[in-house]
């Protein structure tokens, strides 16, 4: 029973990380159509620059949060201006193409900066935790969960509230209709995409902290973001909360009770859990109708 | 300032709009060829044609979401020959495009307040009021999500949500497509109280008779040529008009 706890747990922390992993992917996907499969790649920036914060300037790395995602929003709008937008009205398969490319392009240049050493960022209290009841809570996990659910709050506020939040869901809607009140759609895709790769910043600073990373180890975290969007479902923030800490409880629990399932095998139990969503209900659980 | 002469004998300024030989299209060629109109501050005209004749093309181009391949387009004193929309609207011209175009999952009042997006002034909020009083239908519907509302509701909205650019001149794009006689006649009036309020407007409409009882004057695209143009009178009494249009 405890055990059970323990994983059910266990699953909902690590949901924060799935929850930070999609959220800019979700709002890139719901408002630009496109699928980004370069998300993984500035998901691995945000650990590098985390653990370059760390390494070097011994910043802790919740406090680097701010400014690794400023920085990966810079990069984003950059990006999106320059490049993305170029293709933005060609068909999907254009900018599938393009944004694989350039998390090519993310890999290789971090492989030339940091080698393809393993890792790590480890402040003084990452192995230590709490201890509820029996039930394990590592501090480095429920700080990441917070986070996830602090930022996926700003975000949904930000939108809800913002001038250039209505702006982003009306260039969602209709674009063209976007255009018509006055909405500069050239900024406005930038903005989304820099904030998408922001989030995907602090996604990457989360991981740091609870796995060792690699130039290519973001290559899982697009196909999970991807994963986790069609579970809860496409266009609301609160949809890539529950559909992440869904995400992370079945994973956790399917490691628990099928012994040989590791860490190899996230990318099977993903695509297990896509399968399964897309034959059940392929809109996802608190998706709108199509 | 050059003058030229109205109907009525009166010299008049420069137009507010005035389109040249205009040309645009899409891939296959051009759908629009020559066009010219001119359009004076204050007045309500029709633009009225058959299916595909190039209304709704006209009217993207002039908004900037199509591009014009030759032929110029000044409104307000500015040039805005392919300007981009944002440009257009925040020079006062707005356009209410056909099919409402909301954004659905919005609220009525962000679809309303997004209709000021290029405004910074501190007004925005009276003109919200204003647009209510044109709709009361829709005080006590600001929050429902817009793609809820029925289809005339939703014609209120996309007009409010185009006044609230505070236009000098507003293009309504077939505003009774798909509404009950009753709730045309309801649009069509409110957006003559509009005009009488000082907001110019061009209403395209495939329903002739109704556009031509509202307006001042009235261009006929065939086409995407202009055919026809003058007084509403005028054009209402014309036989062709009463043939093509009126099955009269
Ligand atoms: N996106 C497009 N791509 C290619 N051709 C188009 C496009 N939109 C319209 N057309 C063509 O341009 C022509 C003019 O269309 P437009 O929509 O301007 O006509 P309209 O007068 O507004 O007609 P309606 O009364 O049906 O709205 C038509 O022949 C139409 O098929
Ligand atoms: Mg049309």
């Amino acid at each position: 029973m405890t055990l059970l706890v323990q994983q059910l747990v266990l699953g909902l922390l690590i949901g924060g990380v799935y929850v930070a992993v999609a959220i800019g992917f979700s709002l890139v996907w719901g408002v630009l159509n496109i699928v980004n499969l370069a998300h993984g790649g500035l998901v691995i920036i945000g650990a590098y620059l985390t653990w370059l914060l760390f390494s070097a300037f011994n910043v802790d790395p919740f406090l680097s949060i701010p400014i690794v995602a400023a920085a990966l929003f810079v990069i984003g709008y950059v990006v999106q201006r320059l490049l993305i937008n170029r293709v933005i009205r060609a068909p999907i398969f254009f900018t599938l193409l393009l944004t694989f490319g350039v998390n090519l392009v993310i890999i290789n240049v971090l492989l030339l900066l940091f080698k393809s050493d393993f890792r790590s960022v480890t402040p003084s209290y990452s192995g230590s935790g709490l201890s509820l009841g029996g039930v394990q809570l590592p501090y480095i996990r429920v700080a990441g969960l917070a986070v996830a659910l602090l930022l996926a709050g700003a975000v949904a506020l930000f939108l809800a509230r913002s001038r250039i939040g209505g702006a982003i869901q009306a260039v969602g809607a209709d674009r063209d209709a976007a255009q018509l009140v006055g909405v500069d759609l050239r900024h406005v895709y930038a903005l989304t995409f820099g904030i998408g790769a922001a989030c995907a910043g602090v996604a990457g600073g989360l991981i740091s902290t609870a796995q060792a990373i690699t130039p290519s180890a973001g290559e899982p975290y697009t196909l999970q973001a991807f994963v986790v969007v069609i579970l809860g479902g496409l266009g609301r923030v609160s949809a890539t909360v529950v559909g992440g800490l869904l995400f992370g409880v079945v994973e956790t629990l399917a490691q628990t009770m099928v012994p040989g399932l590791g860490a190899g095998w996230a990318n099977a139990i993903a695509f297990a859990i896509l399968v399964v969503v897309l034959a059940v209900r392929p809109r996802g659980l608190m998706g709108r109708p199509v | 300032m050059r003058s030229t002469r109205r109907e009525c004998g009166e010299p008049v300024a420069e137009p507010l709009l005035q389109v040249r030989q205009l040309t645009a299209g899409f891939g296959a060629g051009p759908v629009l060829f020559e066009v010219d109109l001119d359009f004076y501050a204050g007045e309500l005209v029709a633009l009225i044609g058959a299916n595909g004749a190039g209304k709704s093309t006209l009217l993207g181009v002039l908004s900037g979401l199509l591009p014009a391949s030759s032929g110029s387009v000044h409104f307000a004193g500015r040039d805005l020959t392919n300007a981009r929309p944002e440009r257009v609207v925040a020079a006062g011209l707005a356009h209410v495009p056909q099919g409402r175009r909301l954004f659905a999952g919005l609220s009525v009042e962000r679809n309303l307040r997004l209709g000021a997006y290029v405004r910074r002034d501190r007004e925005i909020g009276a003109d919200l009021d204003k647009v209510l009083d044109y709709f009361p239908a829709l005080k006590d519907k600001l929050q429902r999500s817009a793609g809820t509302l029925s289809g005339g509701e939703q014609q209120m909205v996309a007009i409010g949500r185009g006044l609230m650019a505070r236009p000098k001149l507003l293009m309504i794009d077939e505003p009774s497509l798909g509404l009950a006689p009753k709730v045309v006649d309801r649009v069509i009036e409110v957006a003559q109280t509009i005009n009488r309020d000082g907001t110019s407007i061009l209403l395209v409409e495939q329903d002739v008779l109704v556009a031509l009882e509202a307006a001042d004057r009235g261009y006929v695209l065939e086409n995407g040529r202009v055919a026809l143009s003058g007084t509403a009178t005028e054009l209402e009494s014309n036989p062709e008009i009463r043939k093509a249009y009126l099955g009269i």
